[in-house]
């Protein structure tokens, strides 16, 4: 147990499984697959398993999204790491390819891939293109694509080593927003389910559901509503594609009250789907959504830590929600 | 072997050690820009060198001159605030060090008359130096960067995304990829309208291995569009060197595959940048097609920001902490700062007796105060109003606010 960094989390999961598995690659551009922290080795991945592994290539996301996937139909396991919102350039070979050629093949197509697919994180002044966490749900709406979304290091670590070992082609969304959040995640390798949420507090007055990048506020107002009186039962989703229904449901018939927490614009965000998967199942609930406004995040820190959900909006919501 | 075969066998043999590569290229560069694919119009035999600038009047020569300096002090006023001032909240991936390509690709350009005359610029996450250089308003540019209501873009999109309509300055971006076939667009419109305008886009180095560049020239080639492609090759991409990303050590040998000329100039010489834009400008205002420029030049400064500088210092040398994957040695910075694209302009306009060094000094002068002047207007402009992020969404209206629940 040491303490450790997101990226540290991760490429301690990476070289672990590397070692292991000769054939395994990674390929990066731009963000170096390097993470130090006290007490420990520094990890480079580069310069441990070599160029002809692990390739810094030009800015080409396409190429990088392409390659591990290729990759992985060829039998070798990979990963790549795409960075600054340059996702979407890449997104057809998710969408139309990775995510549909195991139904195309009839079930013969293995893919044990993992696209890191950075959201930007939301640093004021970047403006529109570097500072959102819109990507969520264009993902999560990709049939035969995993879609994770860890909000500790230790989830992180813990999803990076099942998304690796798992044959199917793995979204692995990283909130960049986290990058600085450090905490004791064990040195030995383990797995995390990629089909669970996380119950991180239990209560009966009202569920908060939220994710990834947007749970340090999440957690933040469920800690004052607590310190208030409030009974409440917060979610961290973990993972948007498959979704745990069961325990959203299991959730609110208890507690009947569902406010969901996005940083993502509004429409079709994932609250939305938590909303509709539990109206289905449970009767008499009332809902709530707290979520990025429809609007392109604005450079000027005024207008974008306005528009950005915070602990306190959570907390105004939630007790609207229960009152 | 013709002449243009010679030329193009010198400079595009990329099995030359680098170093010694680099020798030869800068030593080629001392006279014209050396055309490396098919020769554009220029016909050698005939007696014309290729030497534009010797057409200019004083007063062009003394104002290309003048926007180096503008935008070299426009760059130092932001990097001494970023270092000294604890509230600035401005930030810029800062060109200095390739001022003169900026300057020596707009004098060739049409810098007034909105997007239906002027020749329009498309830019790129380092964009001060072509937006100073089409003529947009600096003060308003230092608003924009520190996200004032007043600013360029009303602090809707700081530094990365100036845009200004107005003189044909399309807009930074902080993508890359898409923009350059963007513009190829605009080209596209212009030829259909005949309105003999030219569209410029600015990229990297690292510009070259994403599938856009191909799309781009591709069709800009196929469909003969007014388009020039400056490729600025300060030789890293972010924090890696361009040999992880392009095969060929001259880009422009790229053009080759696309039939369109492909031209190395000195992006360190503003007069050598002149007289490749104005052919291609030329070359794409007559309908005659594309054209791929690569001005190899630096920056002073590490990728973004100022890790490593000093205040009231030219350059930042040897810190980076996000420097992993190539680390630039402080002798290249220094190498390069031998070669500076002010102290060039400076001593040929000199020598040519158009500048004494009385007036160069003062032109100096006067763009250092304009730079302080227009970054300490920026400060006191207006911050935006927080409800205003709901507007500019669409063009009527505005969206409604969600984070409330």
């Amino acid at each position: 147990m040491a303490r450790k960094s997101f990226m540290y989390s991760v490429l301690e999961a990476v070289q672990y499984e590397m070692r292991q598995d000769k054939n395994m690659i990674w390929i990066f551009e731009l963000t170096p697959p390097v993470a130090s922290t006290p007490g420990k080795p520094v990890i480079n991945l580069e310069k441990e398993f070599g160029r002809k592994r692990v390739v810094n290539t030009g800015i080409d996301e396409n190429w990088m999204a392409g390659c591990v996937l290729g990759a992985g139909l060829a039998g070798s396991k990979a990963v790549t790491y795409i960075p600054y919102q340059g996702n979407c350039m890449c997104f057809q070979m998710l969408q139309n390819h990775a995510g549909k050629l195991r139904s195309m093949t009839g079930g013969d197509a293995e893919m044990p891939v993992v696209f890191i697919l950075e959201m930007t994180g939301q640093t004021p002044g970047f403006a529109g293109q570097h500072s959102d966490y819109e990507i969520d749900t264009y993902y999560a709406h990709i049939p035969g694509l995993k879609t994770v979304i860890p909000s500790t290091p230790t989830d992180a670590k813990g999803m990076m080593v099942s998304a690796i070992r798992d044959p199917n082609p793995v979204a692995f969304l990283w909130a960049d927003g986290l990058r600085s959040m450090i905490e004791d995640v064990p040195d030995e390798q383990y797995m995390t389910p990629l089909d669970k949420a996380a119950v991180r507090t239990e209560g009966t007055d009202i569920t908060i559901v939220g994710s990834g990048g947007g749970m340090p506020e999440v957690l933040k107002a469920t800690e004052q509503l607590q310190k208030a009186g409030m009974k409440v039962e917060t979610i961290d989703l973990r993972s948007l594609k498959p979704m745990d229904t069961e325990t959203l449901v299991t959730s609110v018939r208890k507690t009947k009250r569902l406010l969901t927490v996005d940083q993502s614009y509004y429409t079709l965000c994932p609250g939305a789907e938590v909303i509709a998967r539990v109206a289905e199942n449970v009767d008499g609930a009332r809902y709530k959504r707290v979520a990025f406004p429809d609007a392109p995040p604005p450079a000027a820190p005024e207008m974008f830590l306005w528009m950005r959900p915070n602990a306190t909006h959570i907390v105004d919501a939630a007790k609207k929600l229960v009152g | 072997m013709s002449e243009t075969e010679a030329i193009e066998r010198e400079t595009c043999d990329d099995n030359q050690a680098s170093s010694v590569a680099r020798r030869t290229f800068l030593k080629g560069l001392a006279g014209a820009g050396a055309a490396i694919s098919l020769s554009s119009k220029v016909a050698w035999a005939n007696g014309e060198i290729g030497f534009w600038a010797k057409d200019l009047t004083n007063e062009q020569l003394i104002n290309m001159y003048t926007t180096i300096q503008r935008i070299r002090w426009y760059e130092r006023t932001c990097v001494d605030k970023m270092l000294t001032e604890p509230g600035y909240r401005g930030y810029n991936h800062f060109y200095v060090g390739q001022e003169a390509v900026a300057a020596g690709v707009s004098a060739a350009l049409r810098n007034v008359g909105g997007i239906m005359e002027a020749d329009l610029v498309y830019s790129t996450h380092r964009p001060s130096g072509h937006a100073i250089a089409k003529g947009v308003d600096v003060r308003k540019m230092a608003a924009e960067y520190e996200f004032k209501a007043t600013g360029l873009n009303k602090g809707y999109g700081g530094e990365m995304h100036i845009a200004d309509k107005s003189v044909g300055f399309m807009g930074a971006d902080g993508m890359i990829g898409p923009g350059y076939v963007i513009a190829t667009g605009s080209a596209f419109a212009i030829r259909a309208r005949g309105s003999k305008q030219v569209v410029v886009n600015y990229g990297g180095d690292g510009t070259y291995a994403t599938p856009h560049f191909h799309s781009a020239l591709n069709n800009a080639a196929l469909l003969k569009l007014p388009f020039v492609y400056v490729l600025e090759n300060n030789l890293y991409h972010q924090y890696a060197h361009y040999s992880y990303s392009c095969p060929m050590k001259d880009i422009a040998s790229a053009a080759k595959t696309y039939g369109i000329p492909g031209v190395v100039v000195d992006g360190q010489d503003v007069f050598q940048v002149y007289n490749a834009a104005k052919e291609a400008v030329e070359r794409a205002r007559a309908g005659e097609g594309a054209t791929l420029i690569e001005a190899k030049t630096y920056r002073y400064y590490n990728h973004w920001g100022a890790p490593g500088a000093k205040p009231d210092e030219l350059g930042a040398f040897g810190y980076d902490p996000l420097a992993i994957t190539s680390f630039r040695p402080e002798r290249e910075v220094r190498a390069w700062m031998a070669r500076d694209p002010v102290d060039i302009s400076r001593s040929a306009l000199i020598s040519w007796k158009v500048l004494d060094r009385a007036k160069a000094s003062a032109i100096e002068a006067a763009a250092k105060k304009e730079m302080v002047e227009a970054f300490a207007w920026a400060d006191k402009q207006p911050f935006a109003k927080p409800e205003d992020g709901l507007k500019n969404v669409f063009v009527e209206g505005t969206v409604p606010a969600r984070q409330f629940g």
